[in-house]
């Protein structure tokens, strides 16, 4: 509890201005104020899962660091034309120097009725006369009650069936059901004196053994049925705790995994970076040669053209030898190779002239065959290492060698920040509660199912001594006993029961669905939507104008039927009342908030709504219900230990 | 080929082999005789033409090691007026200065293999060395 000294809260008197309105930031205490309330009432504060908080967890650190053991609350309400003062103490036993059990404290209660003490046994049923305790999760409730209630949305879930027993339980069917089963005891105890009766009538001996058998095994079965039954609430008690544990290291565990991964992750990028690495030692044997290409290509242009050249020269250089050998031929012959006549002297001449400049041009065209040999050898050794290259490949390994080293550095920066999440925390005893509460959870589910099978039993041997019951009920000799009148009577009584039972969950169901589809009504903003349908497991599903079932709901639709459904158990279990609300806007949209907080008022003698910035924003998100608001408190913190409840000015 | 003899064993100075194991054991090559070649090209690139090491000299490979398939040897006498010296002389004196620059390249931790062939195509500058 943050609360440390005294801290008085006046609750709005006025019937038009009932609305009071807690503002607190998370972990500042509206959870805590609420538990105050339950806590004065009933003697009990709820944590998660609606877990009872041990007395000693209950205490202001800083009040019992500064020697202040001692706990408060009174609470002065009026109910019944009656004005009622209601003090509950925990006081530190003298003896003990530091509490750390519920036992390590003195209790005391006291309720005086118009100035006039009630006597310690009375006090208990005095209160649930007004508020009572099973109802009170309907008027003392948190966000986490709205949430578990949504899961009556969904048909079937094993929530809505837990659910489905506490129902019942608010609902009063437990005291028929209790009366069931207590004739069922009477029966039995009937049943085997009958044995015992009939045991030596004549005839009737083998019909009565069967009986005595039957029940033997009834007996049994029920035995189990009860011990399995325990095993399951105690199952179910230690899966509890172990998921409150786990809940608080949750956000742990989720780092602890996310580390996991991210160190696997760390290993592969090392890994990756070493095979690189390798693979670029390896590259770079050859590497020198793309160290030389630029110089390489230029040589390998350069010796390209000298061959060009000297190609061409050769080439030249033939022709003009083909030339000559022609000329010296016509010469030498004096005739035309064509038309065979005889050349003239002067053409002779001409010709001769021309055989001797081309004697002249050829004595000057050398052409170097080593030369041209020499450039061809070069020129193809010189292609033959430009044509070797992994420059590209080494870029490539570059560019994710440089990706990969960023990357490290990321892993590694976050793989920092989870450790230090995670530094203080025995992450291996995390993992050991999570192996032992999945373990719980199959057990209770094979508890269960063995229940189921040996409820099964039992009812098969209970139709088996109806049977045989009838048959005594039949023979003259047994109708005259004592024992047998009994049974006769038991058993048709216990029928009653059944069937009240039937009746009355069924008169309670439409009770509470026409509760909650009024509620429904005024609260949800889909105007064509008629109403809420309940099942007999309490599965709610929303009526369209036609009393067609909607299919499709939203997050904040599924909020509202939750919403109703409490409101209409509220009102089926007790008289309208205050009702304290923690937290109870959540996912909800602005109208629907706006139809809650026009709504409640009207249902209710007094609405505490203990709420957060993120739900409302003040003043704006406030004026449906302005005109209602009779106070405002803020719960403001003093420091991690200490928060302090201010009354606001309207 | 010239009838000038070629040695059949080369090295560096001793301050040259050195720079050479540090350049393996810094796993910056896999072998002393890769970062020999490179130095070579490295030298070739820059178009230095290199004086003969200060002695004290020390013998390191065989031609045959660095040289299997007498590439280098080619690229050499491609891009190097060689004159009248062995090739493989003028290898020694390329790796030396070669691997002298990589022993500067190398200093920061990591040799920056794509700016040493960025500089080689010209489409970056050398730093001063």
């Amino acid at each position: 509890m943050p609360f440390k000294g005294q801290t008085k809260i006046a609750f709005p008197q006025e019937e038009e201005r009932n609305v009071m309105m807690v503002f607190g930031e998370n972990m500042r205490g509206k959870t805590s104020l609420l538990n105050a309330l339950r806590w004065g009432f009933y003697g009990k504060a709820l944590g998660r899962h609606l877990r009872e908080i041990p007395l000693h967890d209950l205490h202001n650190k800083e009040a019992a660091r500064e020697g202040d053991w001692t706990m408060e609350v009174r609470i002065e309400f009026s109910a019944g034309g009656h004005h009622y003062t209601l003090l509950r103490r925990a006081q530190k036993k003298p003896l003990v120097v530091q509490p750390s059990r519920p036992e390590d404290y003195s209790l005391e209660v006291g309720l005086q009725k118009d100035s006039v003490a009630v006597s310690g046994h009375a006090i208990e049923s005095e209160i649930n006369r007004y508020a009572p305790e099973q109802v009170s999760r309907f008027f003392l409730f948190d966000g986490e009650l709205l949430q578990e209630y949504e899961e009556l949305l969904i048909e079937g879930s094993e929530q809505g069936k837990g659910i489905k027993a506490a129902i019942e339980q608010v609902l009063g069917v437990p005291t028929l059901i209790n009366g069931r089963s207590d004739l069922g005891t009477i029966l039995r105890t009937a049943q085997r004196q009958q044995s015992k009766d009939l045991a030596h009538v004549a005839g009737l001996e083998l019909q009565a053994s069967k009986q005595a058998s039957i029940q033997s095994k009834l007996d049994a079965l029920e035995s189990d049925v009860k011990r399995l039954g325990d095993k399951l609430a105690q199952t179910k008690g230690s899966r509890a705790v172990l998921d409150d544990d786990l809940e608080k290291v949750d956000s742990v565990h989720r780092a602890k995994i996310r580390l996991d991964a991210t160190r696997e992750r760390q290993k592969r990028i090392v890994s990756e970076q070493d095979s690189i690495r390798q693979e670029r030692l390896l590259l770079l044997r050859d590497a020198w040669r793309d160290v030389l290409k630029p110089k390489l290509e230029a040589r390998s242009r350069l010796l390209a053209e000298k061959k060009d050249k000297l190609s061409l020269r050769a080439q030249e250089k033939n022709r003009l030898e083909a030339q000559a050998e022609n000329t010296k031929k016509l010469l030498d012959t004096s005739k035309c190779p064509t038309c065979e006549q005889t050349l003239e002297s002067a053409l002779r001449g001409r010709m001769g002239r021309v055989l001797g400049e081309l004697e002249v041009q050829l004595s000057v065209m050398a052409v170097d065959q080593k030369e041209m040999s020499d450039i061809t050898a070069e020129l193809r050794t010189v292609n033959d290492l430009l044509s070797k290259s992994v420059a590209g490949r080494i870029s490539e390994i570059e560019s994710v060698t440089r990706k990969l080293e960023i990357e490290l550095t990321r892993v590694e920066n976050e793989a920092e920040a989870l450790e230090s999440e995670i530094r203080g925390y025995d992450t291996a005893e995390i993992a050991r509660k999570r192996v032992l509460r999945d373990g719980l959870l199959r057990e209770e589910g094979q508890l269960a199912r063995d229940i189921e099978i040996v409820t099964k039993s039992i009812d098969s041997e209970k139709r088996e001594l109806a049977i045989i019951a009838r048959t005594f009920q039949d023979t003259p000799s047994a109708r005259v006993s004592r024992s047998t009148a009994m049974v006769k009577v038991t058993s048709s009584l216990e029928r009653v029961f059944s069937e009240s039972i039937e009746r009355l969950r069924d008169e309670l169901r439409k009770h509470v669905e026409a509760r909650a589809s009024e509620a429904f009504k005024s609260l949800t903003t889909q105007k064509s939507y008629s109403g809420l349908e309940i099942n007999k497991n309490y599965g709610l599903k929303i009526l369209d104008e036609r009393g067609s079932h909607v299919t499709v709901r939203s997050a904040g639709a599924e909020q509202i039927v939750a919403l109703s459904l409490i409101d209409g158990l509220a009102r089926t279990g007790r008289a309208a009342g205050p009702v304290v609300m923690d937290t109870p806007f959540g996912r909800l949209d602005l109208q629907h908030r706006d139809n809650i907080l026009r709504y409640l008022p009207t249902t209710t003698s007094q609405l505490i709504l203990l709420v957060h910035g993120g739900e409302i924003r003040r003043p704006r998100d406030l004026e449906p219900v302005a005109s209602r608001i009779g106070a405002s408190y803020e719960i403001r913190e003093v420091n991690a230990r200490h928060s302090r409840i201010e009354r606001m000015e309207s | 080929m010239s009838g000038i003899a070629e040695p059949t064993m080369i090295g560096l100075s001793e301050r040259g082999h050195a720079i050479l194991k540090r350049l393996k054991e810094d796993q910056h090559f896999l072998e002393m005789a890769d970062a020999y070649r490179f130095g070579i090209a490295l030298a070739l690139a820059h178009g230095v033409t290199p004086d003969e090491p200060s002695a004290p000299r020390t013998t390191i490979f065989s031609v045959v090691t660095v040289d299997p398939d007498r590439e280098i040897a080619s690229a050499i006498r491609s891009l190097l007026d060689v004159g009248n010296l062995p090739v493989y002389k003028w290898a020694e004196r390329l790796a030396e200065w070669g691997v002298t620059e990589l022993s500067y390249r190398a200093e920061s931790g990591e040799l920056d293999l794509a700016s040493i062939l960025e500089e080689a195509s010209g489409t970056k500058e050398a730093p001063d060395s």
